[in-house]
């Protein structure tokens, strides 16, 4: 470290000497495009459940990330952008390579203090604090995000889709404010959406059929984040041969408050969310109106410029009236934990360098409500508690 | 280079360094911005990525040392208010969210003046507070 620094001023004060030889030449202007991107590879490891892959008593490796992300700015008040990502998430995500998101963004008014813009395109949906770069495992507070409320069994909904957002923002005394609102045609075409909306994988597939979205925050100038996210998305279900069930309509709505208060090396984060499902028109499925209710309590602590500890409490009912699965049971004879889910997570982070990031982290989880369904098919096989810990390497260029 | 012109080398910059004129960080611009200082807020702000025209409306290029160079340690946590990491995650999320650019990061301050000299509507900052040629230190109020 001491050597580093000396040869560090060394170079430093040797270069404000020769600063003024005309090796630099006028390309050194600001570029218009940049390319950056990430890959990470993790291990899981579970007692009784599976997650991500077979790690019940074993170790899985099927948990990995890598994206190209890239920008250009042809002209000042105009964005593209867009990312290529490879995820495999167990049998819960085994699509590999695909478009993560490509949009324009076109700043129609700009001045030093408000800004106000379009974006157009398959567009990242706003939604609470981390679902923008929920794939980028730098900008998570964990190697998992807190499932409650970042379902990763329904994330198709959530993370990208064809679609078009005004944005605002402004920057005064009081803080920093910014709204999105938007139109999108929403993803619902995927097995573990199907397996939250449907309780299974059916024979027909639900299609999107259009999505408002909406989300307000606000920056205060004592370091505190306000924010709310409103989603209501509408998919139809198109039956499949031999179906039981009828051309039905789902809806999601939801909710969403985040709170975080930044303290010096401390962050304190909070995210609640009541999301309304509905199902109408299965034929043999009962018309259903259901509240789920998720909240989690985090804190982070950079103890030391390289390394973070995080600890955190996540909970998640599926049905807010009938939060420990008796009701649920009684009528199905499935397992009344498959209704709810706690969660203790405790995580550590080290930044070896700014390129190389690795993590562990410990959860220990009283349920099963968010255990994704692909890598456990049998509901009966599935325990009430179990312990799952993780490793992650993730190196960004 | 010969080991004594190194070390006259050296015995001038140790003589400079001692000088008065050797103060604490800078913010340094581009001529062509307007005004002559720029206050704590707006600093913020512009690191931020909130504020990204300048009062004239004209795009703002930030540029910034390696996370872990020690001027931008300096620079982050004595003008800015923040840690190197906190200003690390603010620009990934707006980056690959698609939302702004990320700031171009240059290997030294070397590096820095001459990007900054050569980039119209360009911020950086410095160890010290000296003048450069082609280049306007703001004073922060």
């Amino acid at each position: 470290m001491k050597a580093s620094r000396r040869s560090g001023w060394n170079s430093l004060l040797l270069g404000g000497l020769l600063a003024t030889s005309p090796v630099w030449a006028d390309d050194l202007a600001s570029p218009r495009y940049h390319i950056q991107g990430f890959a990470a590879q993790g291990l899981i490891g579970s007692t009784n459940n599976r997650f991500f892959g077979d790690s019940r008593d074993a170790v899985s490796t099927e948990f990995t990330e890598a994206g190209l992300h890239g920008s250009w700015q042809p002209l000042d008040p105009l964005r593209l952008s867009g990312q290529v990502l490879y995820r495999r998430a167990g049998e819960s995500d085994r699509d590999g390579l695909r478009l993560d998101y490509a949009q324009a963004d076109w700043q129609f008014y700009q001045t030093d203090v408000t800004q106000f813009g379009l974006k157009l395109g398959k567009v990242k949906l706003p939604y609470g604090l981390y679902n923008e770069t929920r794939d980028v495992p730098f900008t998570r507070p964990g190697i998992l995000l807190p499932q409650s409320v970042y379902v990763d069994n329904s994330r198709d909904l959530l993370l990208a889709a064809p679609g078009i957002f005004l944005h605002g923002a402004s920057v005064r005394e009081y803080g920093a404010t910014d709204f999105q609102l938007g139109w999108i045609r929403p993803n619902f075409d995927s097995e573990s959406v199907e397996y939250v909306f449907l309780g299974n994988t059916r024979p027909g597939g639900l299609k999107g059929k259009g999505a408002l979205g909406a989300r307000l925050r606000w920056d205060t100038p004592t370091d505190t984040t306000l924010m709310l996210t409103y989603a209501d998305a509408k998919g139809d279900y198109l039956p499949g041969s031999l179906d039981p069930l009828a051309a039905g309509e789902v809806r999601f709505r939801n909710w969403l408050a985040s709170v975080q208060q930044r303290l010096d090396t401390l962050t304190l984060t909070a995210e609640y969310a009541e999301p309304r499902l509905d199902l109408r028109g299965f034929g043999a499925l009962p018309d259903t109106h259901r509240v789920v209710q998720a909240v989690y309590l985090q804190g982070e602590w950079r103890f030391h410029p390289a390394w973070e500890l995080m600890l955190r409490h996540d909970i998640f009912y599926r049905d807010k009236n009938d939060k420990n699965g008796l009701q649920f049971q009684a009528a199905t004879g499935l397992p009344a934990h498959t209704m709810f889910a706690r969660d203790w997570t405790l995580g550590l982070r080290w930044d070896a360098t700014p390129s190389l990031m690795l993590r562990a982290e410990y959860h220990h989880v009283d349920g099963t409500g968010w255990l994704p369904g692909p890598d456990n098919p049998d509901f009966l096989s599935r325990e009430q508690r179990w312990n799952m810990w993780l490793l992650q390497a993730a190196y960004r260029f | 280079m010969t080991h004594a012109r190194f070390f006259f080398r050296q015995l001038v910059l140790l003589v400079l360094l001692a000088s008065p004129l050797a103060t604490s960080a800078g913010i340094i611009v581009h001529p062509s911005v307007e005004g002559r200082s720029i206050s704590v807020t707006s600093l913020r702000n512009i690191y931020t990525q909130r504020q990204t025209l300048w009062p004239d409306r004209r795009p703002i290029v930030i540029f910034v040392l390696p996370d872990n160079h020690p001027v931008h340690e300096a620079f982050a946590k004595e003008k800015l208010g923040l840690y190197p990491y906190r200003l690390r995650q603010t620009w990934d999320r707006l980056s690959f969210s698609g939302m702004a650019s990320t700031p171009i990061e240059v290997k030294d301050e070397n590096e820095m003046r001459a990007r900054v000299r050569a980039t119209p509507g360009a911020i950086g900052y410095t160890s010290k507070d000296t003048g450069y040629e082609g280049i306007k230190t703001l004073r922060l109020e």
